[in-house]
């Protein structure tokens, strides 16, 4: 072992990354050579001096970190449900569709969402025509194809003819303002369709920004409880921020926060909740602090009880 | 991660879309995968920036991991690619953000070399203000690889086998990357040892 290929080695050494038969020769020989000693200490001397400067990331800037990405996942649309699942189960082709919430909740039957796949494919052999509107929303009519079956046509080893069998069904678009009574009256309806949580989304989506109409509200209360899909609950909680101040409102958003299974539904309601503060809702922070998993909730509903100066804990 | 958590019963859950699972799993990870980001970057904004990115990179493409290395080694992969990627670029913008912003207003960050005892002893306080300079100064030096060699066994206290496996290159290259961060930065901090 010369002092040249020591050199290289010392980094090693204080890493501890060296093989013990080739420490044991690097030991000795910086005992037998000053100058490789001398290199030895400088290489010390710089662990002691770098191990000085570790920045530790504050508990509140990890807090913050764990709740951005939390949001993003469950609240501000990133995909929860990933285009390939998505692709895997034959259903919807890309847009929207690749953006729809939990996994869990996809409820959509299988022969359903085939339908679906094949009326994608074969929207091309439809023939849509124009049909007059009425009062104010326009509709046009399409028929959609699925292919029911495939075989040989009866004399096929003679005329190589297959028989295909289609259902078709008749699809009739329908395009009008958000404010048009009708328009609203299919959208209320579409979001309670409980074979298409997709369509549910879109509808509550749409809705939310309407919701100083008390149908639109009574939906999106029915909707943030009942919705068996996360991400129409979340969607619904969107709609009613607004109206985190309205007894009614603040009642349902209890309820959420108290019975949600959904982390980023629980974050929305409390989000909404504490940003008023409110006596009645003493009692269900408490609560909340005792059982809740999520630790940015029970961040949230201590720091508002510690606002309102009401005790954490219940006696 | 703890022993007692089935890392890989975890990542199945998570690639059958059970988010709670997800959450675990980002638990068990998320401090170290923020202090690398810390360390390295120095800029609090940037490190929640990677942790954001890093993390929903992972969960938009758990369903590609297929248990042929360490769920570690794979998110570390992620992690560390995003933090090259903020070195390159600060590299080529030539920043040298002496001063790191915080939630409560900058910071500098040479602060964070004052030693305890060292408040008593003006002389010793500047001294130790000096080299957190100099080791920052030296840590720029280096190219974003071997500043990322360097943090991965140094700070994080990985092994270099583990870290060219991160990287995508050899034990090998990494031993010989941390060996030019160290003769580097000796190299700057000589008189101060």
């Amino acid at each position: 072992m010369n002092c040249e290929s020591v050199s290289k080695l010392i980094p090693l050494y204080f890493y501890g990354e060296l093989p013990p038969e080739e420490e044991d020769r690097l030991e000795q020989h910086l005992h037998s050579c000053a100058a490789c000693a001398r290199q030895g200490e400088s290489q010390r001397a710089l662990h002691v001096a770098l191990d000085r400067r570790t920045m530790e990331p504050s508990a509140a800037l990890l807090a913050e970190s764990r709740h951005d990405l939390m949001r993003s996942i469950y609240r501000d649309g990133a995909p929860v449900m990933r285009r390939t699942e998505l692709a895997e189960r034959g259903g919807l082709s890309g847009g929207w569709a690749a953006w729809l919430p939990s996994l869990g909740a996809w409820r959509m039957p299988l022969g359903a969402s085939a339908l679906l796949a094949l009326g994608f494919v074969t929207a091309r052999l439809t023939a849509p025509g124009a049909i007059p509107s009425f009062n104010g929303a326009s509709l046009t009519p399409e028929v959609i194809s699925s292919v029911r079956s495939v075989q040989p046509a009866a004399d096929s080893a003679r005329s190589g003819e297959v028989q295909i069998v289609l259902d078709e069904t008749r699809r009739r678009v329908v395009s009008g303002q958000m404010n048009d009574s009708n328009i609203q009256r299919l959208m209320l309806a579409a979001a309670h369709d409980e074979n298409n949580p997709g369509v549910r989304w879109e509808s509550v989506d749409l809705l939310k920004s309407h919701s100083d109409s008390s149908p639109v509200r009574e939906l999106l209360l029915n909707r943030v409880m009942e919705d068996p899909n996360a991400g129409v609950r979340l969607k619904a909680l969107e709609g009613l921020k607004a109206y985190a101040a309205d007894p009614e409102v603040r009642k349902a958003l209890a309820q959420v926060l108290l019975r949600d299974d959904n982390a980023g539904v629980r974050i929305g309601a409390v989000d909404a909740l504490t940003a008023h503060a409110d006596e009645n809702m003493v009692s269900v922070l408490q609560s909340v602090v005792q059982k809740e998993d999520n630790g940015y909730v029970r961040r949230r509903c201590a720091k508002a009880l510690k606002d309102m100066n009401a005790s954490v804990g219940t006696f | 991660m703890s022993p007692k958590i089935d890392e890989a019963g975890l990542i199945r859950a998570v690639q059958r879309g059970d988010q709670d699972a997800f959450e675990q799993l980002v638990r068990a990870y998320d401090q170290s995968v923020l202090r690398l980001a810390v360390n390295l970057l120095r800029s609090q904004e940037d490190a929640r920036d990677v942790f954001q990115e890093a993390f929903l990179r992972v969960f938009r493409s758990i369903d590609s991991f297929r248990f042929d290395c360490s769920f570690h080694t794979w998110l570390y992969r992620i992690v560390t690619n995003i933090c090259l990627d903020y070195l390159r670029k600060r590299k080529v913008r030539k920043e040298d953000p002496a001063v790191v912003d915080t939630p409560e207003g900058p910071l500098d960050r040479m602060n964070d070399f004052e030693e305890e005892a060292a408040h008593a002893d003006p002389e010793r306080s500047l001294w130790n203000r000096q080299l957190g300079r100099r080791i920052e100064g030296a840590l720029d030096g280096l190219t974003p690889r071997e500043r990322m060699v360097f943090e991965l066994r140094h700070y994080q206290g990985l092994r270099l086998r583990n870290i060219g496996e991160i990287l995508g290159t050899s034990e090998e290259a990494a031993k010989n990357c941390l060996f030019r961060a160290t003769q580097k930065m000796r190299a700057e901090l000589g008189d101060f040892q």
